[in-house]
């Protein structure tokens, strides 16, 4: 960025500055601490200029100027708190209340409210607006979730462009004109963006308002902590909002990194689960047929002893563990390591957790760059996706590089809500997205347009022929007749790819698992190398995650053939470091998956805050109540937990620490919101507790010091500390650098050539612990 | 205010067409002129040819800039530095949009011109695409104007079927389009960067500036925009040399405009006349002196959106300069005449209520203060206001003026500060005796003053 | 209904732009000429037709003062009540017209054959007072003219298309009545308008 150099001198208020050039007045003097108020302006959205609230006085113009619209210019002076601006604002406050109903007594806003705020800070005393105000009817209802009183608004036209310009979903709109304009929704177009709640967030007045949220508190009683959204891998910055024993609501606290400011309203507003009244409160135990409240040391008691007695009897192997994607990395190391170290088993995997044929030689199966990276694409390929619901944030950050003019492509079984601003759409039929891939590749393999230049260089001829080797006899043809798709469109897209300054092509990991979708993996992380988008920013590949730490507990290997970092169980240096570290044997061979534990061939099962029975088969079903030991861990009676023997009180990710690894690698820590439910435990602390139950001298006190141990034992992870996180986390591969002469914390946006080589999941050495042999620094290619 | 008339200062002899020669009205009341082939016959798209062969583009922006033309908008913006200020090579097209969105309370030449001259309009729109490189011009009819609609619409249709738009026009190789838009009602569409909006298909907002029009405009590209009788007066100036037009007017203010009279004249109506013609000459001469005899009161020279003045300013010439020394504005050429039993603050409560209703409502100060304004008017005129009223207003105006986000908002209030710095008797009057000061509602009550 | 014609024809304006969405307000007159004011089929084809989302034109619409959000009569007459008519007498002629046609300004009759509104000044204030109907005007409005173009619609006559009353001469000067002189109801017979039938677009 050669402007970004090109700084411009400027005073505000005689403290002179030095902004980059292209800097609004506002920014710059916020950048000092001085505060110039704001409606209508959003750092994320476009200059508007129409609240005139922003007034300052710079020397040198006739008029006042709005900061949130003037440019800075060299040599600028400028006064904010001038009696000239003073006046201005005073009057642009005057006329913001000659209709305003002045309730703010009765107003969920109050206190949380600019109005309020400004107005004691630069209004006039008093009113001289003795005519009669406006008068709508209110609340008027514009969505399931939002309430909207007229009287209140101030026209900064923030919902509106929020939901026409940001979301570009049907939304809010301004209505009539002038002294008679009103927000409004066109009565057939309903309010129904997933996106909606931001508007309520953003409204500077209590105009537009939750209907959940209503009335039930004044806004100073909450208590707020920030912390990281644990409704999907996307992993917005949240802060959480909660009254005594509620979560009300999250907020988001902006990373511009990942949720650049936004939340989608599943984070936003939906709590049921952890307010539920349904939340257990007591261990239980299966007595004459019947779960039967316990105390917890009656219940870890026997757990430790049916796994001993099972262990004893039919051997390590009858024993195995299904995990959670929605517990922390801190709780998923420790259950594999229970299961590892403790019970002398690799049968453990989660749902979703083997990712069939990823790469055995390449990466695993992760994004290659990042949420981020998504604003510099030109091009961005969805396969077999449904962000609109599975990731909310990111289908909002492809709207975002569709206005920056990327040409997205929805390619879907099912018609998806991004469709509309697409450039182009393609659908296939249902479960056949690793033979559209395929296709894909297959074409750029046939046609030749596989790219050699820049970083490029490595697109070998070798690698091309491997391709076209492993496609052998596979026209696109015939694989796009496979996938019920027109080969012409696919060249079409194939050659858009190969063309493009910089692709990002994303899958859901569900595609993963379908029938013939071993290949999928390889298959795109192949496409994206051979056509030049690999190893720089904006340009990309990789799965879509689901659950907010899917990544994070395949990461810490809750899957039965890796170690954590991806250490295959087979490799003996990798077993015997991580052996090393834990003062245990590790067996050598690959445990059981998911598919397997629930065919039968464990007696005794530990489920951690998953709920196999409702993905399960008949059979599956049958097995799993065939169990001679089930366990279930979690924070509802789920389905499975109602065929447990002993079901373990567990509490939400609002009620403990820990960090959660989002689907762009980015590791993240989350902070206790609010006090436990009375009864229930931290999913890492009922594992440490079942440990020693069992035997074993685990002395975690907190989730930190798990942290420092994953950092000291999972390469990809070296390093990590809470405090090395920070408020915004990193993303692995994580290294230590030397910065200033200070020990820090690298994370990389985006993988490289090097690293895969390399195979980040396998150093060259896999001994533990010392810093000297940690993968590639972060920054290498940047 | 002598002097003023002298600033007409050419010797009536010499002029090369006459004293008060007509450049844009010059056929107006031939019949049938609305017709391509009539039109053709007085001369019409002689100049079209003219410059189509004898010019290069530059050399019309050239001419255009000589001949000291001024936007007839309102602005008064010199026409040929629009025209140069152009963006070139920005890899977008430009466009050029004619603004026949008349709303000026007061204002009436435009919508005359497109009902009775639209090829000129047209032939004006072609010369100046030609100029400014524009290969797709719009011309943008208010919505209310049916009429002139189906008009611009029929010229341009004719005027295609003889060759003057599409493809390569006249040989010259060059390409235009040409698309007649519609309004649907506001006024604030009138305003360049709003319109654009409006054609966009938009609510008509305007949009910050900078950056302008000229750089980026309609569609993002570099637009030049232009009033209808800005536009219309592009042939003659081709046809007879700029030098010719700029013979006419005074320094700053060259040529002739269109000046719109009503109100308490005889002969309210539309006069072509040089610029720097005295306000009373037009009143008098050309409007036929006061209607029913009564005693003139005040005027408004430009549009509902400039200050009033008195009839001891009768002698201003009608020019940029000569208003604005007056302490008005010439604005879009509407003279409103208002006589001795007007009512100032019922008159100015009325144009108020205008600009409320107008207000896009995007900013602030002009979405409540209009509102707020037409309140306290209305309590005045109706007897029930009170004396800190009068500088309420003042003070309202002050908060809305320079603060708004475009003109709109300040238009609205010259003329309540006008009329209370020339009138602040007559807001007395209402607030103390509850009625009017003159007219026929008027309440004569002794009042000690 | 937006029959497939109107929308063929709706098609056709927005080919003249450089982009589809600049039809938006000439669509949204052609719809409100098919149905008589906009309906949300109407506003539903416009979307359509330019590309957009359907609240977008629906808050395009309810910016522009044309477009009836209810069925309007079936005469609308606008009285211009801005200055210069203002000044002409337009509140008079306005008061003169709800007594004759038993209908509140800014109201439609409950039979439906009238609309009354006060609106903005019509670009004809030489011509003080000036009212339209139907879009056509007519202007040097009288209570007696009024009342005769009231009694020519209860007749069931229309306004033509025409150009209004100019007060203009080639050479600049005075005159006492309009030389260029459209069908002005009050003194031509209406229909005699030479573009009758000719609907604007
Ligand atoms: C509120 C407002 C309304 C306006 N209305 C008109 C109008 O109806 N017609 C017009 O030509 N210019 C109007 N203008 C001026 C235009 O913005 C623009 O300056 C003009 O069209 C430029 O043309 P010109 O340079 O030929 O005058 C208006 C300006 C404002 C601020
Ligand atoms: S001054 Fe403000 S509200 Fe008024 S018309 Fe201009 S932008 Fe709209
Ligand atoms: S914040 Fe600057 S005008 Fe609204």
């Amino acid at each position: 960025m050669p402007e970004q150099d090109e700084l411009v001198h400027l005073t505000i208020d005689d403290h002179p500055i030095a902004v980059p050039k292209g800097t609004l007045i506002w920014a710059a003097a916020r950048q000092l601490g001085i505060e110039i108020p704001i409606y209508c302006y959003h750092p994320k959205m476009e200059p508007l200029g129409a609240c005139r609230m922003c007034f300052v006085e710079v020397e040198r113009m006739p008029k006042l100027a709005t900061a949130c619209t003037t440019v800075v210019s060299e040599g600028m002076v400028v006064h904010t708190s001038s009696s000239k601006a003073q006046k201005g604002r005073r009057g642009t406050l005057e006329f913001l209340l000659i209709n305003h109903p002045l309730d703010c007594p009765i107003c969920d806003k109050g206190c949380e409210c600019d109005l309020q705020d400004f107005t004691q800070r630069y209004g006039p005393g008093g009113s001289r607006f003795d005519v009669s105000k406006r008068h709508f009817p209110k609340p008027i209802s514009v969505s399931e979730h939002i309430l909207l009183d007229r009287e209140r608004c101030i026209s900064c036209f923030r919902c509106v462009r929020f939901t026409q310009d940001v979301a570009m979903e049907n939304g809010l709109v301004m209505e009539e004109r002038g002294y008679k304009n009103v927000i409004g929704v066109d009565p057939n177009a309903p309010f129904d963006s997933i996106f909606s709640g931001n508007v309520v967030e953003m409204c500077p007045v209590g105009a537009l308002t939750s209907k959940s949220f209503r009335f039930t508190t004044r806004p100073w009683e909450l208590k707020k902590t920030p912390s990281v959204c644990g409704m999907c891998a996307v992993g917005c910055n949240v802060r959480v909002d909660v009254r005594v024993d509620k979560v009300l609501r999250q907020y988001s606290r902006t990373n511009d990194d990942i949720d650049d400011g936004w939340l989608c309203d599943r984070g936003r507003w939906d709590v049921a689960l952890i307010n539920s009244p349904e939340r257990l409160r007591t261990p239980l135990i299966r007595r004459d047929g019947a779960l039967e409240p316990a105390s917890w040391d009656e219940a870890l008691r026997l757990v430790a002893a049916r796994f001993g007695e099972i262990r004893e009897r039919q051997g390590a192997r009858a024993i195995g563990g299904i995990g959670s994607t929605h517990v922390t990395n801190e709780e998923a190391y420790l259950f594999q390591k229970l299961l590892r170290a403790g019970l002398g088993t690799n049968n453990v995997d989660h749902f979703h957790g083997r990712f069939p044929a990823a790469g055995k030689n390449d990466l695993p199966w992760v994004w290659t760059d990042s949420i981020a990276g998504l604003d510099g694409a030109t091009h961005i390929v969805l396969l077999g996706t449904e962000t609109y619901t599975r990731q909310p944030i990111v289908d909002l950050r492809v709207r975002k590089a569709i206005r920056a003019g990327a040409r997205v492509w929805v390619v879907t079984p099912e018609p998806q809500r991004l469709d509309r601003l697409a450039a182009g759409t393609l659908r296939y039929a249902a479960g056949r997205t690793a033979a559209v891939a395929r296709a894909l590749l297959s074409i750029v393999a046939s046609e030749g347009l596989a790219r050699s230049e820049g970083e490029q260089t490595r697109v070998t001829a070798e690698r091309v022929a491997a391709v076209a080797a492993r496609l052998a006899g596979e026209t696109p043809e015939r694989l796009a007749e496979r996938a019920g798709v027109d080969v012409a469109a696919l060249r079409r897209l194939a050659r858009e790819i190969a063309g493009s300054a910089g692709a990002v092509i994303l899958y859901d990991e569900l595609a993963t698992r379908e029938l013939g979708g071993e290949t999928l993996a390889q298959d795109v992380l192949d496409l994206a190398l051979l056509t030049g988008n690999f190893g720089k920013p904006g340009a990309g590949c990789g799965p879509l995650l689901g659950a907010a730490n899917s990544l994070g507990a395949r990461d810490m290997g809750v899957l039965p053939d890796m170690l954590p970092g991806y250490r295959p169980v087979t490799d003996p240096a990798a077993r015997a470091a991580l052996g090393g570290a834990w003062n245990a044997s590790i067996p050598s061979d690959a445990g059981h998956d998911y598919d397997a534990m629930l065919s039968g061939v464990v007696k005794g099962l530990y489920v951690l805050g998953a709920d196999p029975v409702r993905h399960a088969s008949l059979e599956q079903r049958a097995r799993l109540e065939a169990l001679d030991f089930l366990v279930v861990q979690d924070l509802v009676l789920s389905e499975t937990a109602q065929l447990a023997h002993v079901v373990l009180p567990a509490v939400a990710y609002t009620e403990r620490d820990g960090t959660f690894t989002n689907t762009e690698r980015r590791v993240q820590v989350v902070r206790a919101a609010m006090q436990k439910l009375p009864g229930a435990r931290g999913d890492w602390e009922i594992l440490v507790a079942v440990a020693r139950a069992l035997g074993l001298s685990w002395t975690y006190l907190d989730p930190a010091q798990i942290l420092a141990e994953i950092g000291r034992i999972v390469p990809i992870y070296s390093g990590v500390t809470r405090r090395a996180l920070g408020m915004e986390g990193l993303r692995w591969p994580l290294s230590p650098t030397e910065a200033d002469g200070k020990r820090a914390l690298a994370g990389s946006p985006f993988l490289t050539w090097e690293m895969l080589e390399q195979g980040v999941s396998r150093p060259a050495s896999a001994g533990a612990g010392a810093g000297g042999e940690l993968v590639t620094p972060s920054g290498r290619s940047e | 205010m002598a002097e003023t008339i002298d600033t007409v200062a050419h010797d009536e002899q010499q002029l090369p067409l006459g004293p008060s020669p007509k450049f844009v009205t010059a056929n107006i009341d031939v019949p049938g002129i609305d017709r391509l082939e009539v039109y053709r016959d007085h001369g019409g798209y002689q100049a079209l040819e003219k410059a189509l062969k004898g010019y290069q583009p530059e050399q019309l922006v050239d001419a255009v800039k000589k001949s000291g033309l001024r936007g007839r908008g309102g602005a008064g913006f010199p026409t040929g530095m629009k025209w140069s200020f152009l963006a070139k090579n920005t890899g977008k097209p430009s466009y050029l949009i004619v603004n026949c969105d008349e709303s000026e309370p007061g204002t009436f030449k435009d919508r005359m011109l497109m009902e009775l001259l639209p090829h000129e309009i047209v032939e004006g729109t072609i010369i100046a695409s030609y100029a400014n490189g524009v290969h797709h011009a719009f011309i943008y009819v208010r919505g209310e104007l049916a009429y002139s609609g189906v008009q611009m619409e029929r010229a341009v249709e004719e005027a295609r079927a003889a060759g003057y738009i599409g493809q390569n026009l006249l040989g010259s190789g060059f390409d235009l389009e040409i698309t007649v838009a519609r309004g649907a009602g506001a006024y604030i569409c009138g305003e360049e960067s709003a319109l654009m909006e409006s054609l966009e298909g938009k609510r008509g907002y305007p949009r910050l500036k900078p950056p302008f029009p000229a750089v980026v405009g309609l569609y993002g590209g570099p637009t030049v925009i232009n009033n209808a009788e800005t536009i219309a007066t592009i042939p003659a100036i081709v046809r007879y040399g700029a030098d010719v037009y700029a013979a006419y007017g005074t320094e700053k203010s060259k040529g002739t405009r269109v000046y719109c009279l009503s109100g308490h004249v005889n002969r309210p109506g539309n006069y072509e006349l040089p610029l720097g013609t005295p306000l009373r000459t037009l009143i008098e001469d050309y409007g036929g002196g006061m209607r029913g005899g009564k005693a003139l009161k005040a005027i408004i020279p430009g549009g509902s959106s400039v200050p009033f003045l008195l009839p001891d300013q009768l002698d201003t010439p009608l020019d940029f300069e000569g208003i604005a020394a007056a302490g008005s504005m010439l604005g879009s050429g509407g003279v409103i005449v208002f006589d001795e039993d007007t009512c100032i603050v019922g008159a100015v409560a009325r144009m108020s209520e205008f600009y409320r209703d107008e207000s896009c409502g995007k900013c602030t100060p002009c979405r409540e203060g209009t509102f707020w304004l037409v309140q306290l008017l209305e309590r005045l005129e109706h007897g029930e206001g009170k004396a800190s009223d009068i500088e309420l207003l003042n003070d309202i105006c002050d908060n809305i003026a320079g603060k708004v986000f475009c003109p709109l908002g300040d238009a609205a209030t010259m003329s309540i500060t006008s009329s209370i710095r020339l009138f602040r008797d007559e807001y007395l009057h209402h607030v103390r005796t509850g009625g009017c000061l003159v007219g026929p509602g008027a309440r004569r009550v002794a009042v000690a003053t | 209904m937006i029959s497939d014609d109107v929308k063929q024809q709706m098609r056709e304006i927005c080919a003249r732009y450089p982009e589809p969405r600049s039809g938006t307000l000439l669509c949204l007159h052609l719809a409100q000429e098919q149905e008589g004011y906009i309906t949300p089929e109407g506003i539903a084809a416009v979307a359509e037709v330019t590309g957009s989302k359907r609240d977008e034109i629906e808050s395009v619409v309810t910016f522009y003062s044309m477009y009836f959000r209810e069925p309007p009569g079936r005469y609308v007459v606008n009285v211009c009540t801005s200055i210069s008519c203002y000044l002409g007498g337009c509140d008079h002629l306005l008061a003169h017209l709800e007594e004759r046609l038993a209908v509140r300004r800014g109201e439609t009759r409950a039979d439906g054959r009238y609309t009354l509104r006060g609106v903005e000044c019509l670009a004809a204030c030489g011509m003080a007072p000036v009212l339209q109907v139907n879009g056509e005007f007519v202007e040097r409005v009288t209570t007696e003219s009024a009342d005769a173009l009231v009694d020519r619609l209860e007749r069931g006559e229309t306004v033509a298309s025409a150009p209004g009353a100019w007060n203009v001469l080639a050479d600049g000067r005075p005159q006492d009545t309009p030389t260029v002189s459209g069908a002005s109801v009050a003194e031509d017979a209406a229909g005699s308008g030479r573009q009758q039938g000719e609907k604007a677009r």
